[in-house]
């Protein structure tokens, strides 16, 4: 019951995009439904508000959070889009569409549905992408994005069957008293979520689509899209433990020897959006690496790291979008010396990018302690790789921010707005949860 | 034929259903060859327009592989009248009854005709084509199938179904390769049960009922010519749905079908056919997309000198591509 009235908010909004003049208004009303939502009553570590096919618990609870705070920002971001009359009903309807997915993916029971919205999330990020991008490249990107993740999710959609032949029950809390120990089941099951996170070696859709994306998809793309897979491997560990034992090491050791080598080649990027799409993948691959040692603090710090990149990469695409929408290029070599003419903005591409590599206070920084601890718990060797990707973290970081704020300006510029309190109160929402949240974490950081 | 109007056009498609129920409620074989022979009679006129040579020669090539299979069909059936007397069904007869069968559906390996006499024919032949002249040789195959021969059948038109494709740029042809992809998929439907045939049939036929009326009405048979026209955008939004659907993505009703018949398979353990299965569909869906990225992109390169504004007036359509988003929700109203 509780969980439905979300869902026909959510419903009930979609003719309120097609009215005149409503563009705030859906963007207050997904404000209002995430302070209704943060109300729910929150017992730890069981399944609780669970009615016919809905149920809540606290992974589900923090990511259906986060994705209707990231939709909302998306609104806030795309004003050019209501200012220039570029189908923006349709756009409002596309992100109320992928807000009522997303809310469903997190919030069913039955695993069979979890796949039927994951899948179905794809089709409004495709819609996002290549119908409100602004490049050529776009059309590549798409179909990036909806073949590596379609390649990965077939598979998947066999294992879940297979499970339902096989335990007649697709219940999700039932799940935890079965105990699978079949090799491919494993690797159908998690590969579509590799392929979400993103793994390194199947990593190559995301720079593409991020960076072609309009700055609402990059901001979906990089809050909570990465999200579903961190989600579904949480899910589907449950009852695959045994096998995944025995190979968690070829994970690990994929995903943190590739984080290293795309924190490397995030120095090389000229693109402001291409780095961050690349900082992503190393963030992910840590996520990866903590999911996949099962133990307590790999799974506190991975969902901590979720929760936080999905607010700070979102805030830097966020940036990132506010000097493309000035000088309309994305380079490195057009954005410098940005300090002279926005100083309050430098402050918040301080922030963010502070954030970013996990300095302190802020959230990022004890998703990667915790996952820091659990990995080198698991092999003292993964300390040089963490250690190298932490540091490269802070490296690129601080190279993207002493870029673009300090050095000299670009002649080439004419006049522009120096910041509009729309794009201070976007990057504000942004900063504060992140920040602010490291006073009281053991909401997300104590599950029993 | 001296006159090509509708009456003559009526009568025969009142005996082209009318053949079908003749074959497939049948208590014998031979009754099912009739009805395959005075189905083939009542479709070539129908098909035929004796001003157009493109259409005469169509209908020319569609008499002959079609009498070449009704043919072989009846030999068959003698043979196994006079030669065997038990009901066994994997022998040499049940392949050549099968393969004959394939032939007048137009599947793998005997497919080579039907892209062919698909180019040569209007929307709404083609739509006859692709959906009821595959009833009754499907029914058919029920009766007396061998069941290896048949997965080998399946994978071939999945494979030929997906590749082939992926190289036109006619839609019709396009329709074609994908027809015969989802036939791969009606074989193994009928294999395990008469009634999920019927559901997947019901289902693909309403999916390319939808796209080859959209078609029809916007008078395109080309993919070039989806870039030049100005569409309207609930139009385009029509295109986009209805491709995406037949290609069997989630939430649209092209998915159900797809699912319950990986359910099967899965029960009854294909494990690598499904795999095929799977990879075949998305090959598939590349080249739906690629038919669509017009209807993707809000803003293109639109031509000047065309100027056509295409108004929305197809309701009907405008309502089935609803369903086709809201189905899968209004199924469980009926379902639980």
């Amino acid at each position: 019951m509780m969980m439905m009235k979300f869902l026909f908010m959510m419903i009930f909004m979609i003719p309120l995009c097609f009215m005149k003049n409503m563009f705030w208004l859906v963007q207050m009303m997904l404000f209002f439904m995430m302070f209704l939502f943060m109300n729910l009553n929150l017992n730890i570590m069981c399944f609780f508000n669970m009615s016919y096919m809905f149920y809540c618990d606290i992974i589900s609870f923090g990511l259906i959070l986060l994705s209707i705070w990231i939709c909302s920002l998306m609104i806030m971001a795309s004003e050019s889009l209501f200012k220039l009359n570029f189908y923006f009903n349709f756009f409002l309807f596309n992100v109320i569409f992928l807000l009522i997915m997303l809310y469903l993916t997190f919030s069913v029971l039955n695993l069979l549905l979890f796949y039927f919205f994951f899948e179905a999330s794809l089709i409004p990020t495709l819609l996002l992408i290549i119908g409100w991008g602004y490049q050529p490249e776009r059309i590549q990107a798409g179909m990036y994005l909806l073949f590596y993740t379609l390649f990965g999710s077939l598979p998947l959609l066999m294992g879940i069957i297979y499970i339902f032949n096989d335990l007649n029950t697709m219940t999700i809390y039932f799940l935890k008293f079965f105990n699978m120990n079949m090799y491919l089941l494993y690797i159908s099951m998690i590969f579509a979520f590799l392929v979400k996170m993103p793994m390194y070696f199947v990593h190559l859709w995301l720079p593409k689509a991020h960076v072609e994306a309009p700055v609402s998809g990059s901001m979906i793309l990089a809050g909570i899209m990465l999200k579903l897979g961190g989600y579904g491997l949480l899910r589907v560990m449950i009852f695959l433990q045994e096998v995944n034992l025995k190979l968690n090491y070829i994970w690990i050791i994929i995903s943190l020897v590739g984080g290293l080598f795309i924190s490397m080649k995030c120095f090389c990027q000229v693109d402001m959006k291409s780095l961050i799409a690349y900082s992503s993948v190393a963030h992910m691959s840590m996520v990866i690496g903590g999911i996949m040692v099962m133990n307590y603090w790999g799974f506190i710090g991975s969902y901590i790291l979720m929760i936080s990149h999905g607010l700070c990469s979102s805030g830097m695409f966020c940036l990132a979008n506010i000097n493309y929408e000035r000088l309309h290029s994305r380079s490195l070599y057009i954005n410098s010396g940005m300090m002279n003419f926005m100083p309050s903005m430098s402050l918040w591409w301080f922030l963010l990018l502070s954030s970013n590599m996990a300095a302190p206070p802020s959230l990022n920084l004890l998703g990667e302690i915790s996952l820091i601890n659990s990995l080198v718990s698991w092999s003292n060797i993964s300390m040089i790789l963490l250690m190298m990707i932490s540091f490269f973290s802070a490296g690129y970081s601080l190279y993207l921010y002493s870029y673009i704020q300090h050095g000299k300006y670009f002649q080439g510029l004419y006049s522009f707005y120096v910041g509009s309190s729309r794009e201070y109160l976007l990057l504000f929402l942004h900063w504060f949860p992140l920040n602010m949240m490291i006073l009281k974490v053991d909401f997300i950081s104590i599950w029993f | 034929m001296l006159t090509n109007n509708n009456s003559n056009k009526m009568f025969f498609l009142f005996i082209l259903f009318f053949s079908t129920l003749i074959s497939i409620s049948s208590n014998s074989w031979f009754g099912c060859w009739i009805g395959l022979e005075i189905n083939l009679l009542s479709f070539i006129p129908l098909i035929s327009n004796s001003k157009n040579l493109l259409s005469v020669e169509t209908s020319l090539k569609y008499f002959l592989t079609q009498s070449l299979a009704s043919i072989n069909f009846l030999f068959m059936i003698l043979i196994k009248f006079s030669l065997l007397k038990n009901f066994d069904m994997n022998n040499i007869i049940s392949i050549m009854m099968n393969s004959s069968l394939l032939m007048k559906m137009g599947s793998a390996p005997f497919h080579f005709w039907f892209p062919n006499i698909v180019e040569g024919l209007s929307w709404m032949n083609n739509f006859m084509l692709m959906t009821w002249q595959k009833i009754s040789p499907m029914i058919l195959l029920s009766y007396y199938f061998n069941k290896n021969f048949l997965i080998f059948m399946i994978i071939m038109n999945l494979i030929i179904g997906s590749l082939g494709g992926l190289n036109q740029t006619s839609l019709r042809k396009l329709l074609a390769f994908s027809s015969i992809n989802n036939l791969g998929w009606m074989i193994f439907s009928i294999m395990i049960s008469e009634n999920l045939w019927l559901f997947y049939f019901l289902i693909y036929s309403m999916m390319i009922f939808m796209m080859i009326s959209l078609f029809f009405l916007m008078n395109m048979y080309f993919m070039n010519q989806l870039f030049i026209n100005n569409m309207n955008f609930f139009i385009k939004l029509n295109l986009l749905i209805n491709f995406l659907s037949l290609g069997g993505l989630p939430p649209f009703m092209g998915f159900m079908p797809k699912w319950i018949i990986i359910n099967f398979l899965l029960i009854n353990k294909f494990y690598f056919l499904t795999f095929i299965f799977m990879m075949t569909s998305l090959i598939i869906i590349y080249y739906y997309i690629r038919i669509i990225y017009s209807s993707f992109m809000f803003n293109y390169f639109k031509m000047k000198w065309v100027n056509l504004l295409m108004k929305n007036n197809m309701s009907l359509i405008n309502l089935s591509s609803f369903i086709s988003i809201s189905s899968m929700i209004l199924s469980t109203f009926i379902f639980m």
